[in-house]
């Protein structure tokens, strides 16, 4: 009876038992929710299919058996190398995989690795080029998105991947909220640039843009810091030396008013003495 | 857990110091064997060694990529003027005129901005040729040396200038040679070493030469 009972509760627990996300541990639970928002955009989101073609129908026809089957896209594991936050890589990365190259012969490790060549890119927001590491690709996104402000803040942090494209996204947005003081030297131009990339802007929250870009190690140092800087503890020295002080000017005005009191009534030798004076004064 | 220390522009700044295997493809793979089905909103099963067995299906790196259109920002010689909309191949257009400035991408906004319309017929520049700026450009760098004679008496006259500009690698007709004002005569040791302006006609543009005047001694 009593075996059967703890049975179903361990059935019940082992269905019940949620294991702790990465957010419910230790410091991470302070963690605000933009920096949540911007995790989930980040690595929760799927990217979008790159070294596949993923079919488009929701059912497929079976052209032996004619049996009719689901279509269920299960994307390419893909690597990503410490490299790729290094560059803009526009979505690609490295495959590990076989090769079968001959039905007869046994399968052929292979690595397919990105062609990666090192160009300038132009930031308008930003006023600057800059030279980067990219692939065919990128370039071809930052064509087919007029420019590369416009495809680092279009396209989702999940697409993205590489830290650099975020930390210079996380920029130009700060940039953007700022009001563009690159351009101080000519408002014209810098009101054109406000005006064409102000859209963006919609999306975000200041609170999100600084969180925005974050690794998880800086966002937990980030945490720490700003618990630690609200919670700064004072010195006791300082506390006990400004006790000391009030006590002592309660004890002065005390003296005082006792003085005054006192003086007229009894001139004792003892209250001419003065420990603290010179010697011949005592 | 990725530590991304340095400031950004650090990392910019590093050079291509990765040694990367050098393959000449960004490819579109397919599973030669695809995975069993899962239950619907279930978890995939583990993926076994077959299903990392993978078909190249095609190198996006190879295949050809269309033209993309600009729009010139300003007038660039020998391609056109300000406003004007240019197809070119991607890696041209990007390295030699986006990337500089010197165009901005033929977006809709962009036309609507500069109120293009690409329909609307070129209108043709009043040049005989495009390398009327070319020839322009050359003769503005150039100092003409003409060889008179020290011992016979002559007047300088357009086939003199004519000859000295062939010698140089320009033919010029006569007809657009316009001689200045005042008749030079020689010889004249006063006028060695300096310079005169002649007139030259350029496809209905008046362009005016430098020329320098030498004495030669035949022996």
């Amino acid at each position: 009876m009593a075996s059967s009972r703890i049975q179903a509760t361990a059935r019940h627990l082992s269905k019940t038992f949620k294991k702790k996300t990465r957010f419910e541990i230790g410091i991470a639970t302070e963690l605000p929710p933009a920096y949540k928002k911007f995790w989930r955009e980040w690595k929760v989101l799927k990217p979008a299919a790159v070294h596949f073609i993923p079919q488009e129908s929701k059912w497929k026809r079976d052209e032996l058996t004619g049996e009719t089957l689901p279509v269920q896209n299960v994307a390419l594991p893909l690597k990503y190398p410490a490299e790729i936050h290094e560059g803009i890589w526009g979505g690609e990365a490295v495959v590990k995989g076989f090769q079968k190259r001959d039905p007869q012969r046994r399968r052929v490790p292979h690595y397919w690795v990105p062609v990666l060549k090192r160009t300038v890119v132009k930031s308008e927001v930003l006023n600057t080029h800059l030279s980067v590491t990219v692939t065919d690709r990128t370039i071809k996104l930052i064509n087919d998105h007029y420019g590369f402000d416009h495809y680092l803040l279009k396209t989702p942090a999940c697409d993205l991947i590489s830290m650099l494209a975020l930390k210079l996204k996380k920029q130009i947005l700060t940039e953007l909220m700022n009001g563009c003081p690159r351009y101080m030297y000519d408002p014209a131009k810098q009101m054109a640039v406000y005006e064409e990339y102000k859209t963006y802007l919609t999306s975000y929250t200041p609170e999100e843009i600084e969180w925005y870009g974050l690794t998880w190690y800086e966002a937990l140092s980030k945490v720490a810091k700003m618990k630690e800087a609200a919670n700064r503890p004072v010195p006791l020295k300082n506390i006990y030396r400004k006790n000391l002080v009030e006590k002592l000017k309660a004890a002065e005005t005390e003296i005082d008013k006792s003085a005054t009191d006192d003086m007229s009534s009894t001139t004792s030798w003892l209250s001419k003495m003065n420990p603290f004076g010179k010697k011949d004064e005592a | 857990m990725f530590g991304f220390n340095p400031p950004v522009n650090k990392v910019i700044a590093t050079g291509y110091n990765l040694l990367y295997q050098q393959t000449r493809n960004t490819f579109i793979l397919k599973r030669k064997w695809s995975p069993p089905l899962h239950k619907k909103g279930g978890k995939p099963s583990k993926l076994r060694a077959r299903h990392f067995v993978y078909d190249l299906v095609e190198d996006c790196n190879l295949s050809k990529q269309p033209d993309i259109k600009v729009i010139l920002n300003q007038f660039v010689d020998g391609v056109g003027n300000a406003g004007d909309v240019l197809s070119l191949r991607p890696t041209k257009a990007y390295t030699h005129f986006l990337v500089p400035g010197l165009a901005i991408y033929a977006s809709p906004e962009n036309l609507a901005k500069y109120q293009i319309d690409e329909n609307k017929p070129k209108v043709e520049s009043n040049y005989s040729s495009p390398y009327v700026q070319r020839t322009l450009g050359c003769l503005s760098r150039l100092v003409l040396q003409i060889t008179m004679s020290k011992t016979q008496p002559w007047t300088l006259e357009p086939w003199h200038v004519r000859t000295s500009f062939r010698k140089a690698g320009f033919v010029v007709p006569e007809h657009a040679i316009t001689m200045p004002p005042v008749t030079i005569k020689g010889p004249d040791l006063t006028l060695q070493d300096k310079e005169f302006l002649v007139t030259v006609k350029v496809s209905l543009i008046i362009f005016k030469a430098f020329i320098l005047l030498q004495h030669l001694q035949v022996d």
